[in-house]
């Protein structure tokens, strides 16, 4: 999107940089503020249908969807109150660590081919180390609210997300794995074609790694059967017990956009990301071919489809989500650790013995039929199980450095340590985009 | 000893690992404004101690001011949420200083209701059982089946809580008419919805991970702590006051056919097809207590169909109530009857005047909380509501 | 519009960032309060995340957010949450020692500064700057080396090129990967020992006895 506007614009390029983060920014938040809306309203109503009831009817008409914005209207105009025994500083920041750990996970987050605010060939760990975050709002709400109850709901959270962080990544290194890379993009890209080239269908562990993930990741954002932080029989509010108005909201946002982001997740890393069941667009042709640069109308509808399919499933994920609340009841917490330690890590263990062997062996999978692009998922063995030599000299070809003449001149730098020879002459330039190359 | 050493006090000499911590008498789970003092060590709890009497409304003393006729309605408010056993309950203790009989048709009444009743509080027991746990939505099931319940006591005596139904001699009206097929619908709606609850809370392994081998009571101490009802029979104690208790309360369900839901070599009755045992249940834990619960529901079902039957066979009328100035015997009389709680015991000492000199309601729900601080001991802090809920307590009742 | 192109923005955010990391380093410094302490060195660890980021070494910034902020740092407030009672809760270290830790931390700071500027090749000014990224950098490089594949010290032909053959006298990172992989495992182990639930022994006053059933 920088691109865009300092061609399109004539803008100076930092200026340019700048709005272009705002302008990702500014959709992320309206996506975060956007779903916490209707999911609020969406909880409601499913709890509502699944009581033998029928939720908000009143607020905006018969269904009642004007009743997010006036909770939000109520509860921004609750009084701030804060508790005499808390400690002002922490209780205050609490929340917007929290929200804002959820919302900076969102910025690796692909939602269409190349629509990704900060397109990083680590995403992946990206969002597992910044969902981790998160973690720390609670710790410092359940602190400083300064009550033995909110101190033990934070307690009990926190050793309930740290420790589902492990099944958790072990799920996620599985498609990695599959795949050879982190980048999401390119794991979503290779996906596409009919949905027989999901990653979910690509062997029977990973099948069952989803369902592994789908509980952790159940586990990680506070929902039931997890939800004793929250746990309202026992604890009032857990650590949120001291918390009202706008603070207790950002709380309750950062919930459900940690809801979405895990589905989000799980929809890019199994269920094909923004390619559908049915590749509708690379029959009519529109689909952006891998490395075009330059904006076509077809290419953007075909990517404006994608995100809206990508939603789509996301917001299946979150309600199957709602769906599991209302109906289980609620684990304690020994046996949410005992769930972890002895159940989730060991299978996921063993499912990713059971897919790295699947890799390796060459098994049969789905993905083999039907794959539409030659590095799918079917075909992706060959560049790192069978000829990793070429594979890595195809890395070694791309470093910075690695490819260079040796050196020419004394003058040249090496970075000191490593041998190797330093960047090429000239490389020094001015301004950002250039240097850059074409990379976002 | 001081009460300072008394181990039983929880809340002096704490060390300074240990947490006391205040669960109500305002908190969503305990059942009632009840006031638990728990010393924990981190997740354990240590030692527990009931604080009672925010609900207490001097409904004894009361009593010794009021005609027996008038006092019905304190009744009502002790259990509120079984008032028919409540009336039944003093009434029939009034009619035994008396001496009084109700014909065979009021009697047939006050069973149809009474079992009507003890269906609408198990019903309550489950669904808040389930919300203490964490599952929402039995909750709202059984206030479905629960408002089909007071619609028909609407219908019979205006009250959809505190009825005042049962009297001392009869009843205050007789049934409307066509209300005996409402009721009769009822329970054919009432039956495949049963299943649900059993899916969703009996056999669910979430549940019983909760529930199986927490709060053991071995029937001794339940015995010793004089712990009645349900809490008893979970417990594998075999009693029953419809069955064993007095021949002036027996003879109420002369004629009846019903099992005693209780764990008897090994497993429970058959008439049904009931869910299993898992094996992961204890006879004693919370599991047992609401299982036997869940059956009683079916086996008051049976009663009702058969009370139906009888009360429309029945001839005569269903009784007349005492005048407000009848002069009582001097005397005393004490009778317990089989609440949906436990033993409720109501004890009448009179001196000769219209006016009772001494009122008294054994309460079987006081019994039942004080083995909270047995139970409790050596529990997580999540188990304190699994436990508590299993006791099934009413506060009205303990404070009367 | 001119600010825009003169303003050296590479500069600017190292210093932004720069000055958020040393800037709550500080405030762990002068703040008495240890809670706080913790909190603020969480935003000093993000904002050397920071940094990292904007020398392009994604992974390794992901890598410091994920195990320092998300790991460790945790484990210290909870640590610290834990224990913070009122005798712990506010820490005011005597004159004596901040003489003390002023003249340690100082003799560090100036050892790190002059052996910083005394590198040779770090010192030219055709050298201070950014380093063009041609294009995103992969992790590829450096998961290939802890599996024992050196990629930048692949043979090369007489021309100088990378060759795809993998070197047969370098084993890479693989032998401290795999020790630290082990020490990792015992440390594991030795804290599940460490944590295991210990029976305490009661005196019979206090004795938790229930009625035999």
């Amino acid at each position: 999107m920088a691109e865009f506007l300092v061609h399109t614009l004539s803008l100076p390029a930092p200026l340019a940089y700048l709005l272009a983060a705002l302008i990702h920014c500014g959709f992320i938040l309206g996506l975060v503020a956007a779903g916490a809306v209707v999911f609020i309203w969406a909880e409601r109503k499913v709890s509502g249908r699944i009581q033998d009831r029928l939720g908000p009817t009143r607020t905006g008409g018969k269904f009642g969807w004007l009743q997010s914005p006036a909770d939000g209207i109520k509860v921004l105009a609750k009084e701030d109150l804060i508790p005499r025994a808390a400690d002002r500083l922490l209780f205050r920041a609490a929340p917007y660590v929290s929200f804002s750990s959820s919302f900076t996970a969102y910025l690796a987050l692909p939602f269409a081919d190349g629509w990704v605010a900060f397109d990083t060939n680590v995403a992946v760990f990206f969002i597992l180390a910044v969902l981790g975050l998160e973690v720390f709002g609670v710790i410092l709400a359940g602190y400083a609210s300064g009550s033995k109850w909110s101190l033990f709901g934070a307690m009990r959270e926190a050793a309930q997300v740290v420790s589902y962080e492990v099944p958790l990544g072990i799920c996620v290194v599985i498609p990695v794995l599959l795949t050879g890379t982190m980048n999401l993009t390119t794991i979503a890209n290779m996906q596409a074609g009919w949905c027989s080239n999901w990653l979910i269908f690509h062997d029977p562990f990973t099948f069952a790694v989803f369902w592994i993930y789908a509980t952790c990741a159940l586990a990680s954002v506070n929902r039931a059967p997890f939800d004793l932080a929250e746990a309202e029989s026992e604890l009032v509010a857990g650590f949120m017990t001291e918390y009202s108005g706008m603070r207790w909201s950002l709380f309750f946002m950062a919930e459900y956009s940690s809801m979405l982001l895990v589905s989000c997740l799980a929809v890019i890393l199994f269920f094909g990301g923004w390619h559908g069941p049915i590749p509708v667009f690379d029959w009519l042709g529109w689909a952006y071919p891998g490395g075009a640069s330059s904006w076509q109308l077809t290419g953007f509808l075909a990517n404006l489809a994608g995100c809206v399919n990508f939603i789509t499933k996301a917001v299946i994920g979150v309600t199957v989500m709602l769906w599991i609340r209302w109906t289980l009841p609620r684990l304690r917490i020994d046996q949410v650790m005992t769930m972890c330690l002895k159940y989730c890590v060991p299978l996921a263990a063993i499912c990713f013995i059971g897919a790295l062997w699947w890799q390796v062996a060459g098994w049969w999978s789905p993905n083999h039929w039907l794959p539409l692009r030659p590095d799918g998922p079917g075909g992706m063995r060959e560049t790192w199980v069978v000829a990793p030599e070429a594979a890595c000299g195809e890395v070694a070809r791309r470093l910075p450095w690695a490819d260079s003449a040796p050196p020419h001149g004394a003058a040249r730098r090496t970075l000191p340590g490593c041998g190797l020879a330093g960047p090429p002459a000239g490389w020094r330039t001015g301004s950002p985009a250039a240097a850059r190359g074409g990379v976002q | 000893m001081s009460i300072i050493n008394d181990p039983r006090v929880v809340e002096f000499n704490i060390r300074t690992d240990e947490m006391l911590i205040n669960m109500g008498p305002q908190h969503p789970s305990t059942h009632g404004v009840l006031r638990l003092v728990l010393r924990t060590d981190g997740e354990v709890v240590l030692g527990a101690a009931p604080h009672i009497g925010y609900l207490h409304r001097c409904a004894e003393k009361i009593g010794e001011n009021l005609a027996p006729r008038q006092w019905v309605p304190y009744t009502d408010r002790m259990d509120y949420l079984a008032s028919m056993n409540m009336n039944l309950g003093w009434a029939l203790v009034v009619e035994k200083l008396l001496q009084l009989e109700v014909p065979e048709k009021g009697r047939h009444l006050r069973v149809l209701v009474a079992e009507l009743n003890r269906i609408a509080s198990h019903l309550v027991a489950m669904g808040t059982y389930g919300l203490d746990l964490g599952s929402f939505t039995p909750f709202l099931y059984a206030f479905r089946e629960r408002e089909k319940i007071l619609d028909l006591f609407e219908q019979v005596c205006g009250a959809r809580l505190t009825y005042s139904y049962i009297v001392p001699g009869g009843v205050t009206g007789d049934l409307p008419q066509g209300w005996l097929q409402n009721c009769a619908q009822f329970l054919q709606e009432l039956e495949p919805v049963v299943d649900d609850y059993h899916a969703l809370l009996t056999s669910n392994a979430i549940f019983i991970k909760r529930t199986a081998g927490v709060g053991v009571l071995p029937g001794e101490m339940a015995v010793n702590y004089g712990c009645t009802g349900p809490v008893l029979r979970g417990s594998g104690i075999d009693q029953d006051l419809r069955r064993d208790g007095e021949p002036w309360y027996t003879s109420l369900y002369d004629g009846y056919q019903f099992a005693v839901i209780v764990q008897k070599e090994g497993h429970y009755p058959q008439d049904h097809d009931y869910p299993a045992v898992p094996a992961e249940a204890v006879l004693g834990d919370c599991w047992h207590r609401f299982y036997v619960r869940m059956l009683e529901v079916v086996q008051s079902m049976d009663i009702v169909r058969q009370a139906l039957d009888k009360y429309a066979a029945a001839a005569g009328d269903c009784g007349t109530p005492i005048k407000l100035n009848h002069k009582l015997p001097p005397g005393e009389a004490y009778l317990e009857t089989e609440a949906p709680k436990g033993q409720m015991g109501f004890y009448l000492v009179t001196d000769g005047s219209a006016i009772p000199w001494r009122v008294r309601a054994r309460s079987s729900c006081f019994a039942n909380v004080s083995v909270t601080s047995e139970l409790c001991r050596g529990c997580l802090l999540a188990d304190v509501p699994a436990i508590v809920g299993s006791l099934d307590i009413v506060l009205g009742e303990i404070d009367r | 519009m001119t600010i825009w192109a003169a303003t050296d923005w590479y500069a600017f955010f190292f210093l932004l960032f720069a000055l958020l990391a040393c800037g709550f380093a500080a405030a762990v410094l002068f703040t008495s309060n240890i809670v706080r302490m913790a909190f603020y060195l969480t935003l000093s660890l993000g904002a050397t995340a920071g940094l990292f980021f904007l020398a392009g070494a994604e992974f390794v910034g992901v890598m410091q957010l994920m195990i320092y902020v998300g790991g460790t740092l945790v484990l210290l407030v909870f640590g610290v949450m834990l224990t913070a009672r009122a005798p712990f809760l506010s820490l005011r270290p005597r004159s004596g020692e901040w003489i003390v830790s002023l003249i340690a931390g100082g003799t560090l700071l100036f050892l790190l500064i002059a052996s910083a500027f005394g590198v040779r090749n770090w010192r030219t000014a055709s050298d201070s700057g950014p380093l063009p990224l041609a294009e995103a950098q992969t992790a590829t490089a450096v998961g290939a080396g802890l599996t024992g594949v050196r990629v930048d010290r692949l043979n090369r032909d007489a021309a100088g090129h990378a060759l795809s053959q993998l070197p047969h006298t370098d084993s890479g990172y693989l032998l401290p990967f795999v020790i630290v992989s082990v020490h990792l495992l015992v440390v594991l182990v030795g804290a599940a020992y460490l944590a295991r639930a210990k029976v305490r022994r009661r005196s019979a006053t206090e004795s938790t006895a229930s009625v035999e059933g």
